[in-house]
This record gives C-alpha cells, sequence and structure tokens, in this order.
C-alpha cells in the first residue's frame, strides 16, 4: 500500500511539474498582434520584448533579443508592425516584426573594427517609416590611445536588412540624447539645447534653447531625460527644472525653483517652454494627459497631477517603489508606470489610485522606454 | 602652483585654456553621455540635500544607473569593463547577494 501510494504521489508530482514548465516556457513569439488591439511594449533584463495587451493587463508575447541588454528603449514603427529596440550596450538598433519576432533590421553605429559608438538613448523612426536616425558618440581604440570623434548623425533604411549601414552621415552637436521625427521630414535632436535637424543635408537650427536659454529672471534650467515616449497627441517633451529670481540680484539662494517642460508638437511643429510647478520633488519623466492637455503627470516616487496654467499640485499618489516612466493608454484613462525593476504598476488617471500590476518575466526593466499603440 | 607641472595631454590642455583665457567656456556636462565623471547628486544625497527623492529602494535605480555608467567609481561599468557583472542578479531587488566586488584581473 505504501509503495503504490508513492508511485500515486510521484506520478501526480511529474504531471504537475510537466504542466507547470510547458506554461512557463511556452513559446509566444509567433503570435501575431490583432488589428485594433492595443499593446504597451516594453523590455526588460535578461533579453525580453514583451508585448502586454491594453485590454486584459496581461503579457500578450514575448520575443527574444540578441546582445546585451540596455537600455532596451523601444521605438515602434509608423505602421505598428515593427518595433526598434536599442540595445547591445548602446550600440546598435534591433528591428523585430511584432507579429514573429523576427530580427528583420539591425544597425551597428560603429563602422570600423578599430571603432566603438554608442548612441546615448539617440534614435528616432522617420515619420514615414522609411529612415532611422541616430546620434552616436565614437571613439577610435589604438593601441595605446583612444581618440574621441565627433558625434554623428547617422540614416539609415529601415529596408537595410540585419547589416544595415548608414546612407547618410554628418558631425552632430555633442552631448545629444534623445530625438524624435516630425511629420515634416525633420528630426528634433535634445542636446545642450533641442535642435531641428534637416536629415538630408546634416544642418540644424536651434528649436528651443535650453543650456544657453535667455529667459529674464530664470537661470539655466537643469535637464535630465532619457525616455522618448511616441505620445499620443504628438508631443516630443522634456522637463527641466530651473531656478527663478525674485529680484534683480538674481540670487540662487532666494530664487524659486520651478518644474516646467519643452515640447515639440511633432505634427504642427509649435514649440513650447513653460513652467507648471514647483520642485518639491524630483520627476524622472512627465507628460501631458492625451485627453486634458492642461493636466502634467510627474513620475519617480511618487506620481503627481498637475494644474499647468495655475501651477498647482492637485494629487499626489504613494508608490510601492520608485518608477522611472509612465505610460498613457492611448484614451488617457489609464496610466502605466514602467522602468526600474520588473513590475509594471497601472493606475487610474483620474484618481491616481493603483488598479493593478503586471509582473514581467525575466528581471529589471532598469531604463528602458516603454510604447503604447494601436495596431 | 608654479611647481606644478602638466605632464599629460589634459592637463596640458588645461594650462593651454587658462593662457587663450578660455577657462569659461570649460562647461560641466548637464547630459548623460556615458562613463563620464559626474556631480549629479542621487545615491548619497538628493538634491535637496535630503534623501526623500533618493530611489527607493536603492536596487531599483542600480541597472539604471550603471547600465548607462552613469556611477562612475560607485558600480562597476557594465556598459564597458564588467557587462556580466549581473548576469546572476537579473532582479535586483531579490537577487543582489549574488553582486560581488571586482577586482584587477592580475590580484
Amino acid at each position: 500500500m505504501l509503495n503504490k501510494n508513492k508511485i500515486v504521489v510521484a506520478a501526480g508530482l511529474s504531471l504537475l511539474t510537466s504542466l507547470f514548465t510547458v506554461s512557463t516556457w511556452a513559446d509566444t513569439s509567433q503570435k501575431a498582434l490583432v488589428k485594433g488591439h492595443e499593446y504597451l511594449a516594453v523590455t526588460n533584463y535578461p533579453d525580453n520584448l514583451h508585448l502586454i495587451d491594453v485590454a486584459t493587463d496581461k503579457v500578450y508575447k514575448t520575443c527574444n533579443m540578441p546582445g546585451q541588454f540596455g537600455p532596451g528603449t523601444v521605438s515602434i514603427s509608423p505602421d505598428k508592425k515593427r518595433a526598434y529596440v536599442l540595445g547591445n550596450g548602446f550600440r546598435q538598433v534591433y528591428g523585430f516584426d511584432l507579429d514573429t519576432c523576427k530580427l528583420e533590421f539591425n544597425a551597428v553605429f560603429a563602422q570600423a573594427a578599430n571603432e566603438d559608438a554608442r548612441a546615448m538613448f539617440s534614435f528616432a523612426v522617420s515619420a514615414d517609416g522609411k529612415e532611422l536616425y541616430s546620434v552616436n558618440n565614437a571613439v577610435h581604440k589604438s593601441i595605446d590611445h583612444y581618440t574621441i570623434q565627433q558625434p554623428r548623425l547617422q540614416v539609415f533604411s529601415t529596408d537595410g536588412g540585419v547589416n544595415a549601414k548608414p546612407i547618410r552621415s554628418f558631425p552632430a552637436p555633442r552631448q545629444v540624447y534623445i530625438m524624435q521625427a516630425a511629420d515634416d521630414g525633420s528630426l528634433y535632436m535634445a542636446g545642450p539645447d533641442i535642435y531641428k535637424v534637416n536629415v538630408q543635408d546634416g544642418s540644424y537650427t536651434v528649436a528651443i534653447p535650453s543650456r544657453n536659454w535667455k529667459r529674464e529672471n530664470y537661470g539655466q534650467p537643469d535637464v535630465l531625460y532619457f525616455w522618448p515616449h511616441q505620445q499620443v497627441n504628438r508631443d516630443f517633451s522634456i522637463l527641466y527644472t530651473a531656478p527663478k529670481f525674485t529680484d534683480a540680484s538674481q540670487n540662487l539662494e532666494t530664487a524659486e525653483y520651478k518644474y516646467g517642460f519643452f515640447n515639440v508638437n511633432l505634427a504642427t511643429g509649435e514649440t513650447e517652454t513653460k513652467d507648471f510647478g514647483d520642485v518639491v520633488e524630483i520627476y524622472f519623466t512627465g507628460q501631458r494627459s492625451p485627453k486634458e492637455p492642461n493636466l502634467m503627470y510627474g513620475l519617480l516616487n511618487r506620481l503627481t497631477k498637475y494644474d499647468i496654467e495655475k501651477q498647482e499640485l492637485l494629487q499626489a499618489q504613494e508608490l510601492d517603489h520608485t518608477y522611472y516612466n509612465l505610460h498613457f493608454s492611448t484614451n488617457g484613462d489609464k496610466i502605466y508606470l514602467v522602468g526600474t525593476l520588473n513590475d509594471i504598476s497601472i493606475h487610474d488617471a483620474q484618481t491616481l489610485e493603483k488598479t493593478g500590476s503586471i509582473s514581467l518575466p525575466g528581471g529589471d526593466m532598469a531604463i528602458t522606454t516603454a510604447q503604447v499603440f494601436i495596431r | 602652483m608654479k611647481h606644478l607641472k602638466a605632464i599629460n595631454n589634459k592637463a596640458k590642455k588645461m594650462l593651454q585654456a587658462i593662457d587663450e583665457d578660455k577657462v569659461d567656456e570649460v562647461m560641466a556636462m548637464s547630459a548623460v553621455v556615458g562613463c563620464t565623471a559626474t556631480t549629479d547628486p542621487g545615491w548619497e544625497v538628493d538634491a535637496f540635500g535630503g534623501v526623500s527623492s533618493l530611489c527607493q529602494p536603492m536596487e531599483s535605480d542600480l541597472y539604471g544607473c550603471a547600465d548607462p555608467c552613469w556611477w562612475p567609481a560607485q558600480l562597476p561599468d557594465i556598459m564597458n569593463t564588467h557587462p556580466n557583472w549581473n548576469k546572476d542578479a537579473i532582479n535586483s531587488d531579490q537577487d543582489w547577494r549574488n553582486l560581488n566586488t571586482i577586482f584587477p584581473d592580475d590580484k
């Protein structure tokens, strides 16, 4: 009797184990996206590109990516068929077919055997989907010394395949980070200032001064922004903090510190520089509501909501831990908090309360940028 | 100062900047450019001199900083020299005990 019971228990355990194994390691890479459905694309350690179904807030499918994870910044092609991911330690951009996970595009920034080149979150897809842009910082590695090169804007054809080479290359300003392509064919890139670039000849003008702004009674702004959200309202926005002086002495000790945002609307080209509140805490990202543009949401250790015109903090929501970046659902009702560890926190945009959580297979999301889109 | 002598290229460039009255052109970096020393606070103390605006817990900020080499001298350089430092700790809040101190290869 004892032996029979042991066999039954062992068989049961074996069955349970095999069922668990099948469900954990199910390959969803060939699962096609459904037209009209909304997805959140997000990456995490060690090598994952996940697609979250926004209707159910569950992982719909997972693609595996080659190379060293990082940063994992995602950009979705205009036709919503391909995800571009900055990866392999900032060395290259991968392009994955979202239906099959097939690697269709791969652009390594370094162009010579003794060259290393990294893009500090600097890549963007053209509005027509035909070109991919990157500003990357190159160094020549000789036997006994390195030589820093001029940063360059590289232009790739998105038909360039898995060994894509630049079809154009131009000198670029130093310290360029995030960028977005506009509907008129120009490229906006953020660096010491925010530049508007002609991608045909590499020439650029200052669209929005940042480090070099001449704003009366303001000191120089400070910016830290590595998350190029593809926003529903076509905004390309970056937060800043800046001291606003209270008198002619321009004394930093008595200045009021303001949070604000730079914005370029990628559809119209309209630019803005606007304060939205006092600096009471740090935010890493912020976005305006897709349906209520007077509301600015900020995030790091709390999720907050501001009335931009009144420069008033309206609401603040405590969080389980720090998150780096926030993403609205297309209708603006839901906010996904992404980045840092491996859980996505879901919040109601009206109340800011937490309504759910998604635990991603794999590890930390770290400094990734996710994107929400409708196929 | 007159007894100090520039012996590498960067030190010589500093003297050149002083001679050409171009010291004001040297500016602190305000963007992450990978493996470059910064003075941006964010680990020991936040911008307000306290700790409430530091990332919570500290592990949540670990790879977001180490991946782009934002914490020079604070963490191993994942971007270049130690890309496998966190291979056994992809969930930093659970597996941080697997993150080890690094040593030069010849020690």
